[in-house]
């Protein structure tokens, strides 16, 4: 069964100066599923999600202990590399954030660029394909060297999704990324998470516990960097074994 | 419709109004009597004196571009020294240092603009200069010597010596005006470029550099109004000879300079009033310059805020 774990947390901690914003997680994620990470404001998923792909550190005074397996490999090992890392286990963040004065196909394709593909064709491959995953392609083929910041919100964060799927990590991670978002550019973005589930692995934060609902297989509740509970979702939503699961998810608290 | 004021607030009202009017009839009373005084130049060369290179008080002949060329020359020069320079100390300073060093380095940036002129031409003079002529000058001849502005010997003083010490007095300028530039930019955006597995550098350069390019250009504009119109510290080490010379180490002549020097001295009525005409020369450039940069600046900090 092993191989069918795409990302596998051991005991992880994140640390602002002192402050221990996450606490001794253990989490195993499976490969082709959507994880919800749900939990009132301030319970640190956010912070935990940005563990995962070691941006978290990147911030002044911040430090993370504890391990993060992924293909075998901890990703907080001494000769780990933070930027190998985040090749592999993308993020698309909670506002949509293109770079401006970079055109759609830019937006695209830096990833590649990044790490040195300089093939015309190739890039124009990538782009299509990732754009077309990313349920944006037909909004924007005839307009791919306009600038990225010219989309609607709804259009921009999707432009992003599609620049995660461009270095084509297994995991991709997603921090609230519908917040940001109008009721209809949010029903796009989560039928595309169940659509790219298909290929990759997808950990979502959301705040809203309707959407872990519609889109997420297993779901995990935090309160104040502790993990209270992980599960399918069906069963975190109708039959919760924690009692504070169940106060949050009827609306009691949070 | 006129919103009445009580009594108290017409005063305050009249006050202010009268002190923002001095201002603005300040500046075009300068400009007014800098235009008269250099009235009696401009009738006798007219717009020649732009392009005539000769300055002989002597036989009372006048032509100013071999301090125009003076000016342009060491400015743009120290652009080029303290423009990477500047760059780069605003990327380390936000980027690389913990907040609290780098708010010390900044401060010690900016005190480089408190050093008065003087202190600089002093400097210049007894260190600087001899610098350039024992090592700068030698190994500049030495490498790059097939070039045209690394031809003759240097005594120190000269173009080159003073586009350095212009270089360091405009690096505060446009040090701190890049850090404004670069910290408008959005985390987000940082996190953005280091999320799809970019390199520190590489993020600089995608998510910091490319979106401040016209950031960068209004702060590098703005350092070359102060370079044009700075007058103490060249007017001691630049050698103050008005000759246009391809090399860097020939001595030279700014337009600043040569009023601070010739002013006290001119006794000629002509010889005044073509000073002045260089005066105005002088404040037309550098008021369309800072006009640029400012226009470039204020377009760059209302996009960054949509």
């Amino acid at each position: 069964m092993t191989n069918t774990i795409a990302l596998e947390v051991k005991n992880l901690n994140a640390y602002f100066g002192d402050f221990r914003a996450v606490k001794d997680i253990n989490l195993t994620y499976h490969k082709n599923t959507v994880n919800a990470i749900i939990g009132p404001s301030g319970c640190g998923k956010s912070t935990y999600i940005r563990c995962l792909n070691r941006i978290h550190e990147e911030v002044e005074d911040a430090s993370v202990k504890g391990e993060v397996i992924l293909g075998g490999k901890n990703i907080y090992a001494e000769n780990a590399d933070p930027v190998e890392v985040r090749k592999h286990i993308g993020m698309v963040f909670q506002k949509p954030n293109p770079f401006p004065s970079m055109s759609i196909f830019d937006n695209v394709t830096i990833g590649p660029k990044l790490w040195g593909e300089k093939d015309r064709t190739k890039l124009e491959e990538i782009t299509e394909n990732c754009l077309k995953k990313a349920a944006l392609w037909d909004e924007v083929k005839d307009k791919l060297h306009q600038d990225g910041t010219s989309l609607s919100g709804g259009q921009q964060q999707r432009l992003c999704i599609a620049r995660t799927l461009a270095i084509d990590p297994p995991i991709i991670l997603m921090d609230e990324p519908t917040s940001a978002l109008d009721p209809i550019a949010t029903v796009k973005i989560e039928d595309l998470m169940n659509e790219i589930k298909k290929e990759y692995t997808v950990i979502v934060v959301t705040h809203n516990m309707q959407q872990a609902r519609r889109i997420a297989d297993y779901t995990s509740f935090f309160v104040l960097g502790d993990l209270i509970e992980h599960g399918l979702t069906s069963d975190i939503f109708t039959n919760p074994k924690e009692k504070k699961t169940e106060d949050y998810i009827s609306g009691n608290f949070g | 419709m006129k919103i009445p004021y009580s009594k108290q607030d017409q005063y305050v009202y009249t006050a202010l109004r009268f002190f923002s009017l001095v201002v603005v009839c300040l500046l075009i009373a300068i400009i007014f009597q800098l235009f008269m005084a250099s009235k009696l130049a401009f009738d006798e060369f007219g717009l020649s004196f732009v392009t005539d290179d000769f300055w002989n008080p002597v036989d009372d002949e006048f032509g100013a571009l071999a301090f125009i060329f003076g000016t342009v020359v060491t400015s743009i020069l120290a652009l080029l020294i303290a423009g990477p320079v500047s760059v780069f100390v605003a990327i380390y300073t936000n980027e690389f240092l913990p907040k609290k060093i780098a708010s010390v380095l900044g401060l010690f940036v900016e005190l480089i603009a408190a050093i008065p002129s003087i202190v600089f031409g002093l400097w210049g003079l007894y260190y600087l200069a001899p610098f350039v002529k024992n090592f700068l000058a030698p190994f500049l001849k030495k490498y790059l010597g097939f070039l045209p502005f690394f031809q003759g010997s240097s005594f120190g003083i000269g173009i080159l010596t003073a586009a350095i010490i212009l270089a360091i007095m405009i690096i505060p300028t446009i040090t701190s005006v890049c850090r404004e530039v670069f910290k408008s930019i959005p985390n987000l955006r940082k996190e953005a470029a280091l999320g799809l597995g970019a390199t520190k550098y590489e993020m600089v350069k995608i998510a910091i550099l490319k979106p401040s390019f016209s950031g960068i250009m209004g702060a590098l504009v703005l350092g070359l109004g102060r370079a044009l119109g700075e007058t103490m510290a060249v007017a001691m080490v630049i050698g103050n000879n008005p000759v246009i010379s391809s090399s860097l180490f020939s001595a030279g002549a700014t337009m600043a300079s040569v009023m601070a020097n010739e002013y006290a001295e001119a006794d000629s009525e002509l010889h005044l009033s073509a000073l002045c005409y260089v005066g105005l020369l002088l404040f037309v450039v550098t008021f369309f310059v800072n006009l640029m940069a400012r226009t470039i600046v204020w377009n760059n900090s209302r996009k960054s805020k949509r």
